[in-house]
């Protein structure tokens, strides 16, 4: 009866949700898999012939996938790194006991509150001016120089402007992290005599690990997924340089109009970077310190 | 001597978050420049400070429209996420059983799905529903919500599950032992203590529903529908964009939402506070 | 505690109301979804990829409602997304009536959303050779007449002096050494390989059949004469300006009325845009000497297509407003006054003329033009595959012209199969 009535008020909490959910996001996502093993143009009215798994290996050949494959676990590796390290500092500092702290961290978080595909377009104007002058100016032109041109550089100008763009918002998710360490942890550690690398170390870490956890999954999952900066700064170039993952589905489905074999890529590559990322949240979920 | 230390600080801080806000600078300056004061120097001040390509912009976004669907859109869309999502993610953190586990890792699996690869056949989905049930999910700003909540839901509630994890269960047995059902304990004594994990999911929410272009411009067709991102297309040409304009209604798109982290960053903290006092 | 009571309150609050709204609201939307296929008289849309015309043409979807009563909506779209989306209503059954279709490989894919238009009466007025044709049944009405090929600033440039390969080089030799950019591309994919791609194809004896037999490997690019010289033309084009990959359309165009730059290469449609810079010289279009070409390259950019998919009432309301739009007085002065279009249709006139548009419209005339081909190449082989290729020629200086034919040789090869 007990049971019964547990599982009653499970269902009243999570279906409502869940229903939505399995509809808007699950349904298309199988309709989607479906689709993956089929020869089609993504026409409605043009035939759509079943090839089995041809579409899956044919992509073990496709070299400007494996390419764009690489670059983007590249991308998102170097992003994840940046990211979470400027986020962390931002949190701290804005945490800290400065007067302006409060307006900085405003301040810090604005970039996020910008869409994606008109950020990339300023930060154009900015690898092209901005950059292109500091170098004139200071005569380190082999670092300021307009890095979107640039095979090598393009990809680490995307990281830039990545972490520009997502720092600030990592850094709420720390914040809030901080401020739930209760104040009395940290006074006891320092009465014990703990420095402040110490403390950070011994202490902040550890209690910090559920919001490494959500900050590492979010900038892994927006970095995989990352396409309107992608397309707006550098459109994948140069030379595809820059093709990123999601790009890469997108000109498939759209650009060449196979959207079955889009769909086939769009597959492998999720449960490739499932299993990263799950694994990611599972390993730092078991360093949490149950409080 | 410890002043003078801190003061320096402060400077520094704010001196870092000015080079941080540089490239917005960028957007905010042109918005007052024509084609060619934006060619001539990018950095540079505009020769005069009008308000013209506000005004402008404002016009043929029709702006007070757009910006009140914008409004109702992301209200409504964030209230029911948040409402939704808390609860369901209170279930799943409290109930360690396998098929909490499963929904839990569906969910967040989800989130590395890109939205390119589903869009055509949750649109075909959409409206097959319209068309079979008469449910006007299509080209409604209530069939946008829906989407929405189904959207973000993951997000939202990996991130309350997170907190959850980190909050004592001993409140909540109390509050059961006094004989209140779940609706009670989760509303009176979990949802509250949840404020500053709720500041944060409403903020994300808002910037990703406000900023949206993608989903809105898929399902909505009638131009007084349109959200403010999806009016300021009539800036962007097929090979060039009229860069005031857009900066404008960029400028415009933005100013609300930081107004509304503005205040709803204070929750955050407070919320936190308070929470440790009980 | 306090504050966080209120807070929930607040909350509580706010999501009864909101509920309320949200049902509200739906019973609202609805209504406004209905509008546009009313029972009283058989709406349209429109849907199309100038998003420039769009305000344009939104006034004349109003003047067209007011004069017949019949709605007309038109969505709206970024230039970008255009294909995706349509694409995404065609197949979810919710296309526009009217859509626009760029070019012929588009069409063929299309090809059972598409009406045929052959018998209505305005298509007899479609200047020669500007319908878009699938087999035999007309399936498209061209927007305008556009061309491109070399606009030049007539203080600097003297057309004589870019007639063929050894002057072309020569004058830009000379800018080069005067510190000036003596042509211009910009980094955008059909500004910096799409257009100017197009020489040495059309200047092929039947370059549709010259692309087929390229497609099946018949003919490569590069053993192909005109391919060969397209190559030298644009390694002397790299070697003696500055690199396009640092130019936006918008700084390419600027840069031209500022003088900085003595010739780009540009359509028609640029002349706006030089408006806006306050240019304060004469300028004038001159063709592209590849291989002696002396003619400018004049083709169409869109087509209005209606959605064959519809019920009938749809797609005759839809062909009347076409016929509207280039019969009616009114029709013909939003194309030729607000859309600024050089019009396509023998029976309209064409307004007053910028300098570009009026050379594109005196070449139209006298049929001394070269076609756009790159309306028949792959679909999307241009962002796809021509511009990686054209980039990696920019960035890397000691790459040959001849190996640049042979990437786009290998490109196309991609994009066919």
């Amino acid at each position: 009866m007990a049971n019964r009535k547990k599982i009653g008020w499970y269902l009243i909490f999570t279906v409502p949700l869940l229903l939505i959910f399995t509809l808007i996001v699950l349904v298309p996502f199988v309709i989607g898999i479906y689709y993956a093993f089929f020869q089609w143009d993504g026409i409605g009215a043009n035939p759509m012939v079943f090839n089995g798994l041809d579409n899956f290996v044919r992509l073990m050949e496709d070299e400007r996938f494996l390419r764009s494959t690489w670059l983007t676990v590249l991308f998102t590796v170097l992003s994840v790194i940046t990211v979470n390290a400027v986020g962390l500092a931002f949190a701290l500092l804005v945490t800290s006991k400065l007067k302006l702290a409060n307006l900085a961290r405003t301040m810090l978080f604005m970039p996020y509150l910008i869409g994606g595909l008109i950020l990339g377009y300023i930060w154009q104007f900015v690898f092209l001016d901005v950059f292109t002058l500091i170098g004139d100016v200071t005569g380190l032109e082999s670092i300021f120089f307009n890095w979107l041109n640039n095979e090598d550089f393009a990809l680490f100008a995307l990281v830039f402007v990545f972490t520009w763009q997502m720092a600030g918002y990592v850094m709420i998710v720390y914040i809030a992290g901080i401020q739930g360490i209760p104040g009395e942890v940290i006074e006891a550690a320092r009465i014990d005599g703990a420095s402040g690398w110490q403390r950070f170390l011994r202490i902040t870490v550890p209690l910090l690990m559920p919001a490494f956890t959500i900050s590492l999954f979010l900038t892994l999952s927006y970095g995989f997924k990352i396409y309107d900066v992608n397309l707006s700064l550098t459109g994948g170039g140069p030379a595809n340089a820059t093709e990123l993952f999601a790009m890469n589905i997108y000109n498939e489905i759209f650009g060449y109009g196979n959207y079955g074999y889009g769909q086939a890529k769009a597959i492998v590559f999720f449960v490739i970077i499932a299993a990263i990322t799950l694994t990611q949240v599972y390993i730092t979920k078991k360093k949490e310190v149950e409080m | 001597m410890k002043a003078i230390g801190n003061w320096s600080k402060e400077i520094l801080l704010i001196l870092m978050a000015l080079v941080f806000l540089s490239p917005i600078y960028i957007i905010f300056i042109n918005s007052f420049k024509n084609r060619l004061e934006l060619y001539d120097n990018t950095l540079a001040f505009p020769e005069e400070f009008s308000l013209q390509y506000y005004s402008a912009a404002m016009q043929r976004m029709d702006f007070l429209n757009a910006f009140l669907n914008s409004i109702y859109v992301t209200v409504v869309s964030v209230v029911f996420i948040v409402i939704l999502s808390s609860m369901t993610a209170w279930m799943l953190a409290r109930s360690g059983n396998w098929v909490s586990t499963v929904i839990f890792m569906t969910l967040i699996a989800t989130m590395l799905i890109p939205f390119q690869t589903i869009m055509m056949p949750l649109m075909q989905m959409v409206t097959g529903i319209t068309r079979t049930t008469g449910i006007p999910l299509y080209n409604t700003l209530s069939g946008l919500i829906f989407m929405n909540i189904g959207f973000h839901a993951a997000l939202s509630v990996f991130l309350y599950h997170g907190f959850i994890k980190s909050i004592p269960i001993s409140l909540e047995e109390a509050a059961t032992i006094d004989g209140a059902t779940k609706f009670g304990v989760f509303w009176r004594v979990v949802f509250p203590i949840l404020t500053p994990i709720t500041a944060t999911v409403m903020i994300l929410n808002v910037i990703l529903i406000w900023n949206d272009f993608l989903l809105p411009s898929l399902t909505l067709i009638d131009k007084d529908l349109r959200t403010i991102p999806l009016s300021v297309f009539y800036f962007f040409g097929e090979f060039t964009i009229e860069w005031n304009l857009a900066m404008a209604g960029l400028t415009l798109t933005i100013i609300p939402v930081v107004i509304f982290y503005i205040i709803a960053q204070k929750y955050i903290i407070k919320g936190i506070g308070e929470g440790a006092v009980k | 505690m306090a504050f966080n009571k209120k807070f929930v309150t607040g909350m509580t609050f706010a999501a009864t109301i909101s509920l309320l709204a949200a049902c509200g609201g739906g019973g609202g939307d609805e209504g406004g979804s209905e509008g546009g296929s009313g029972e009283q008289s058989q709406g349209i849309s429109i849907f199309q990829t100038k998003v420039e015309i769009s305000e344009q043409l939104e006034a004349a979807a109003e003047a067209y409602t007011e004069e017949t009563g019949v709605p007309v909506e038109v969505i709206g779209t970024t230039g970008d997304d255009y294909a995706q989306q349509l694409q995404i209503r065609l197949n979810n059954g919710t296309g526009p009536s009217i859509m626009s279709v760029q070019n012929a490989e588009v069409a063929e894919r299309l090809e059972s959303y598409l009406y045929d238009l052959s018998g209505e009466d305005f298509v007899s007025n479609i200047a020669p050779d500007m319908e878009l044709m699938l087999d035999d049944k007309l399936v498209g009405v061209p927007y305008s007449v556009e061309g491109f090929g070399i606009v030049y600033n007539t203080e600097m440039v003297d057309p004589a002096d870019i007639q063929d390969y050894d002057s072309f080089v020569s004058t830009l030799e000379d800018f080069n050494a005067e510190g000036i950019n003596g042509f211009g591309l910009s980094s955008e994919a059909y500004f910096l390989i799409g257009h100017i791609s197009n020489y040495p194809f059309s200047l092929q004896e039947d370059p549709v059949e010259f692309m087929e037999q390229l497609s099946n490997g018949e003919v490569t690019l590069t053993e192909t004469e005109e391919f060969q010289r397209f190559g030298e033309f644009m390694e002397a084009i790299r070697d003696n300006t500055p690199t396009p990959l640092n130019t936006t359309y918008d700084t390419q165009v600027g840069d031209f009325a500022a003088g900085q730059t003595a010739m780009i290469h540009q359509g028609n449609w640029a002349a706006g845009m030089l408006d806006e810079f306050e240019v304060d010289f004469e300028y004038g279009m001159a063709p592209f000497p590849l291989e002696g070409n002396d003619k400018l390259a004049v083709g169409v950019g869109s087509n209005w297509a209606v959605n064959a998919e519809k019920d009938q009432a749809e797609i005759d309301a839809a062909i009347e407003f076409l016929d509207w739009l280039h019969n009616s007085e009114t029709g013909q002065r939003f194309i030729v006054e607000e859309f600024g279009f050089i019009p396509a249709m023998t029976n309209i006139e064409a307004g007053d003329l910028d300098p570009l548009s009026q050379a594109v419209l005196e070449a139209s005339n006298s049929g001394e033009t070269i076609p756009w081909s790159h309306n028949y190449y792959p679909a999307n082989v241009v962002p796809n595959d021509f511009t990686p290729v054209a980039e990696s020629f920019f960035v890397n200086e000691d790459m040959t012209g001849e190996e640049l034919v042979e990437n786009l040789q290998a490109a196309w090869e991609n994009a066919a199969q």
